[in-house]
């Protein structure tokens, strides 16, 4: 079982759930820019949750399929075509042999995720199969291994499990927020008095200088009380950074792993997806929030796929 | 084996929902990096569940960790600092730390494409710039940037110097930079902002997993001059 690469995307990639345990040497984790789709996606073609899955940007990659096999497409909605009929988001597909897939607009938010029932083969680099400087390219094949029984045993076909409801849940999410929550960073106390009200109040928008390293936002210009310089510490998915341009950036799955710009919060995990398919042409808030509400949402929200 | 009393008073704060950071007052100093070197060692020592990553930095060390196997972080930093403080003696890998490594640097102005102009500037010659960088023994304070990028220091301030202020789009493998009181190595093409002096031979990353970061945290360096002919024999058996 195989799938082809038609005709390479802009910025197309492979993506699972990163690469840990080497950040102290400087390597970034890369992984899953919005993890809920990708996961949803793999739930419902009956992968394992952390599976690899091809993350695809607009305009995207085409595939062909080389034999038949189930897919499911997720997070963004590009308007998927298989064989030129339009084709369902967040269901499993079966697709037959020959059969192509294209991407026609990018109708709602940014990332989008193609998962295939089986294991994409990829080669493992430090425990994954995450992208870092390398991109999906025509003619590239990729072969589709079938999961040994014991993992199939627990990871049977979920469609009809999961519930339409959860996958509404998720979506509503991902997609029917303009609120993104975030936690004070080490730097927060060195903003104006002025910046931070207008962080809590003024809306922002992303740039479209945005990519898998990280999300520049647009909205208020914002100022430290005094000008300082700071030693450079650990960062994280998330990190909000104040830019001497007086703009934050969020660090996203490619960051840097150590950084010296202020560090004024961190959005968290439950709400990254949120940030990551926010078009340039929507608004939101940011909002603050606290350790104990992100990790029960969180929690729950993993929940929901088992 | 050398045993000190730690006497450093660590702070914990929270980073985000998924991380938290020990940290030390900010200064950059060889003392620091030592005792950041004991913690990281201790913390890697204690394997707690659900610790996904170790980043050591300047004045911090920061733990990565799985919201789902980590139901207290802030307790169990707190528990870890107590451990660390009542152990008072650290056992210190002394072999390791005075252990220095010897790179080779060609300071030929084809690599070393910012040294006419840096030489001006700084009022010294080419030939001193290249002594007082060979003189000193550099400490590896972190890693970042990119993979296997370390930040050494310090520079003598005769030869300190900020960086470009519109990065080079390109800056090839193996350049070796200044940026202010810091020096490193590019272990890999890419955009940079430091100043060029020249360029080792020396593969600085290697994508085998045996094999990696040619560096780590604390770890001494000594630069030494080698000429052109020099260069492209050992640069020849890196790549082999």
């Amino acid at each position: 079982m195989s799938v082809q690469i038609v005709k390479q995307g802009i910025m197309d990639t492979l993506q699972d759930k990163g690469r840990y345990g080497f950040q102290h040497i400087g390597i970034p984790p890369c992984g899953y820019l919005d993890y809920l789709s990708a996961q949803l996606s793999n739930v419902i073609v009956g992968n394992p949750i952390d599976a690899p899955i091809f993350e695809l940007h607009f305009p995207a990659s085409s595939f062909i399929f080389k034999e038949d096999q189930t897919i499911c497409i997720s997070g963004a909605n590009f308007v998927p075509v298989l064989k030129d009929k339009s084709v369902a988001m967040n269901t499993a597909i079966h697709v037959c042999k020959n059969d192509t897939l294209h991407f026609m607009q990018p109708l709602l938010g940014k990332t989008c995720y193609l998962a295939i029932k089986g294991n994409i083969d990829s080669s493992l680099w430090l425990n994954s199969k995450s992208d870092f400087i390398a991109q999906i390219k025509t003619n590239d094949q990729f072969n589709i291994i079938a999961w040994d029984a014991d993992i199939n045993k627990n990871n049977t076909l979920v469609d009809q499990k999961l519930e339409s409801s959860i996958i509404d849940k998720v979506q509503k999410h991902i997609f029917n927020s303009n609120e993104i929550r975030f936690i004070p960073g080490p730097q927060w106390n060195d903003l104006s008095t002025e910046s931070i009200s207008n962080i809590l109040k003024q809306p922002f928008y992303t740039s479209l200088n945005s990519n898998r390293m990280g999300y520049q936002l647009k909205g208020p210009s914002l100022q430290l009380m005094e000008e300082k310089t700071y030693l450079s510490s650990a960062v994280t998915r998330g990190t909000m950074q104040l830019l001497p341009n007086g703009e934050l950036i969020v660090l996203m799955a490619n960051h840097q792993t150590i950084g010296g710009y202020a560090n004024i919060g961190q959005i968290i995990l439950v709400d990254l997806p949120k940030l990551v398919q926010h078009k340039s042409d929507t608004l939101f808030h940011l909002n603050l929030t606290n350790v104990a509400t992100a990790h029960s949402e969180y929690k729950q929200m993993q929940q929901w796929f088992s | 084996m050398t045993k000190i009393f730690s006497n450093f008073n660590w702070n914990v704060q929270t980073l985000g929902d998924h991380a938290i950071q020990f940290y030390l007052p900010p200064i950059m100093d060889p003392r620091v990096i030592g005792e950041i070197k004991n913690f990281n060692d201790f913390i890697v020592a204690a394997a707690a569940k659900g610790i996904k990553d170790i980043i050591p930095s300047y004045h911090s060390l920061t733990l990565i960790y799985d919201i789902e196997l980590m139901n207290t972080p802030l307790d169990l930093a707190n528990d870890l600092i107590e451990k660390y403080k009542n152990q008072r003696e650290i056992n210190l890998p002394n072999k390791e730390l005075n252990k220095i490594i010897d790179v080779p640097v060609c300071y030929d102005e084809i690599f070393g494409i910012d040294l006419i102009s840096m030489s001006s500037k700084l009022n010294l010659s080419i030939t001193e710039i290249i002594k007082i960088h060979t003189q000193n023994i550099y400490q590896v304070y972190c890693l970042g940037f990119m993979p296997g990028f370390a930040y050494m220091g310090d520079v003598n301030t005769k030869i300190q110097m900020a960086r470009h202020p519109q990065p080079r789009q390109n800056v090839s493998a193996g350049s070796v930079g200044i940026a202010g009181a810091q020096t490193g190595i590019y272990p890999m093409h890419s955009p940079g902002g430091w100043q060029i002096i020249g360029r080792t031979p020396l593969k600085i990353f290697d994508k085998d997993p045996k094999v990696l970061s040619k560096f780590k945290m604390g770890d001494q360096i000594k630069f030494y001059s080698i000429t052109r002919a020099e260069f492209e024999t050992l640069n020849q058996n890196e790549l082999k």
